[in-house]
């Protein structure tokens, strides 16, 4: 018996072959990959997983691929570190930083794009593509060098100079689509459809997606085979917190860890919040919004998986919350202040809310707390450009040095 | 003939008005519903459209102009 069972609907439950398809053809709803658990618990264990390698890919018996022979730069198993110097800032005794932002192309993205690349390969396909605006672009071109076949990716054409070196650097046919995000949306959507390709987040999505597992295996893993109490994730499609809790329940299934009882709450910005939106609302339709917010990593205006990361959010007991431009740029310094990390936009909005719910007591000061961050400071340096530490200028002496250093 | 796969975002005025009757009167498209959800103050229609392009440019944009958000079944793939 393989461990791919097949493809299943999320909302009638009708099954599929394991194919590059993406949305039921009866209620249009979007396809997950199903397994055969019992299987896989033959074969998985703690052991085992111990000595896989030091990537993701030592969730190999999780993971949406039949090859061994993965195309990975060895994304994963990032570090998950004790945030001691945020934690007393914030009042929380026991908050974890998972630090996704030291993956090969520095953001969360190279374990989702490792998976898809990984899928498409063995499903036959030779071309690559992806719609992006950033940390996406960058992976898909990345990969797509290195597993050494053809990539495309549709780009707006107005896109930031330093995203577009981000990505072109590794040669992919770079498409800058002249019109705004809804059109460029809508032709991606098009030619996913016309064209053979795989294209890894729209007829690959249901493999891609099971990427994010991996953040939640790696976290109960490195917690001592246990998972965490309280998590603050950042949404954008809502994919990431759906895929993380699937992780930890399928870990749970399979006798690897306790009962799970993890509190999922999301973080999105202000100008971009149509899930947390909903949240409060306390409407299960997530409507469609305008992205206007500097964390543009998380500009999703109509996100495929809102709903299902507000069912996590209701399901789980979790909270949902947004902050404005100033309090992302305040939480990413924050961050580097406190714990040595630099993240971008998106970790500006995590550390953010996270803050807002211990401040609220949404999150209790003993609980077991981890807060993802997802991408790195530096492909976002703009944002924060006013917020960094100014050279102090002295004549090149030790008596200008020592009147400086009486005045700091 | 052309399809479009639709998830439609209906604002709370709308809910309770036949809209997709009356599209079908004004264009000559063939709608399939394929699911719904309706809540207190929205609803959500998952449909299928089939017609020559043309007409279901218009019959989309005239579902627009109405207040309905109109998006692909696949939502923003722009990443």
């Amino acid at each position: 018996m393989e461990k791919l069972s097949g493809l299943k609907c999320k909302e009638c439950g009708r099954k599929y072959q394991a194919k590059a398809i993406y949305v039921c053809e009866f209620c249009f709803g979007p396809l997950e990959v199903d397994y055969n658990y019992k299987q896989i618990k033959s074969h998985i264990s703690k052991e085992k997983i111990k000595t896989g390698p030091n990537s993701q890919w030592r969730y190999w018996e999780l993971l949406p691929v039949e090859t061994e022979s993965v195309i990975s730069l060895g994304e994963g198993f990032t570090p998950l570190l004790p945030a001691r110097n945020l934690g007393k800032l914030l009042g929380l005794e026991k908050l974890y930083i998972k630090n996704d932002a030291v993956n090969p192309t520095y953001s969360f993205k190279d374990r989702v794009v490792s998976v898809a690349i990984t899928r498409a390969v063995e499903l036959g396909f030779d071309t690559v593509a992806c719609a992006s605006t950033g940390n996406l672009a960058c992976s898909v071109s990345a990969y797509g060098a290195y597993a050494g076949i053809k990539s495309f990716v549709f780009i707006p054409v107005d896109l930031e100079k330093g995203k577009i070196i981000g990505a072109g650097i590794y040669q992919p046919n770079l498409i800058g689509v002249e019109g705004n995000y809804d059109q460029v949306n809508r032709l991606c959507s098009e030619i996913a459809d016309t064209f053979p390709w795989a294209f890894v987040n729209i007829n690959i999505r249901p493999y891609y997606a099971e990427g994010s597992k991996t953040l939640g295996f790696e976290v109960a893993e490195q917690l001592g085979w246990k998972a965490p109490e309280h998590v603050v994730i950042p949404l954008a499609s809502g994919c990431l917190m759906t895929k993380i809790y699937k992780g930890l329940k399928e870990f749970d299934m399979l006798g690897l860890i306790g009962k799970v009882r993890t509190k999922f709450s999301g973080a999105q910005a202000e100008g971009c919040s149509p899930i947390v939106t909903a949240y409060k609302e306390n409407s299960e339709i997530v409507k469609p919004v305008k992205p206007n917010t500097i964390a543009k990593s998380l500009a999703i205006g109509n996100p495929a998986d809102g709903y299902y990361a507000w069912k996590t959010m209701k399901e789980t007991g979790g909270f949902a919350e947004t902050v404005n431009d100033e309090e992302i740029i305040e939480g990413i310094r924050v961050l580097a202040e406190t714990e040595g990390i630099f993240t971008e936009t998106a970790g500006g909005v995590t550390v953010g809310v996270l803050k807002k719910l211990a401040q609220t007591g949404r999150i209790k000061k003993d609980e077991l707390t981890v807060a993802f961050i997802t991408g790195n400071g530096l492909k976002t340096q703009e944002a924060v450009s006013e917020a960094v530490s100014r050279p102090k200028k002295i004549a090149p002496t030790l008596k200008a040095f020592t009147e400086e250093f009486q005045r700091m | 003939m052309s399809k479009k796969q639709l998830d439609l975002i209906f604002p709370e005025d709308l809910v309770k008005q036949p809209v997709i009757w009356e599209m079908s009167k004004k264009f000559d498209v063939i709608f399939n519903i394929r699911r719904a959800r309706v809540t207190e103050t929205t609803g959500e229609l998952v449909i299928q459209l089939d017609g020559d392009d043309e007409t279901l440019d218009k019959a989309v944009e005239w579902l627009r102009k109405k207040g309905i958000k109109v998006k692909p079944v696949t939502h923003d793939v722009l990443e």
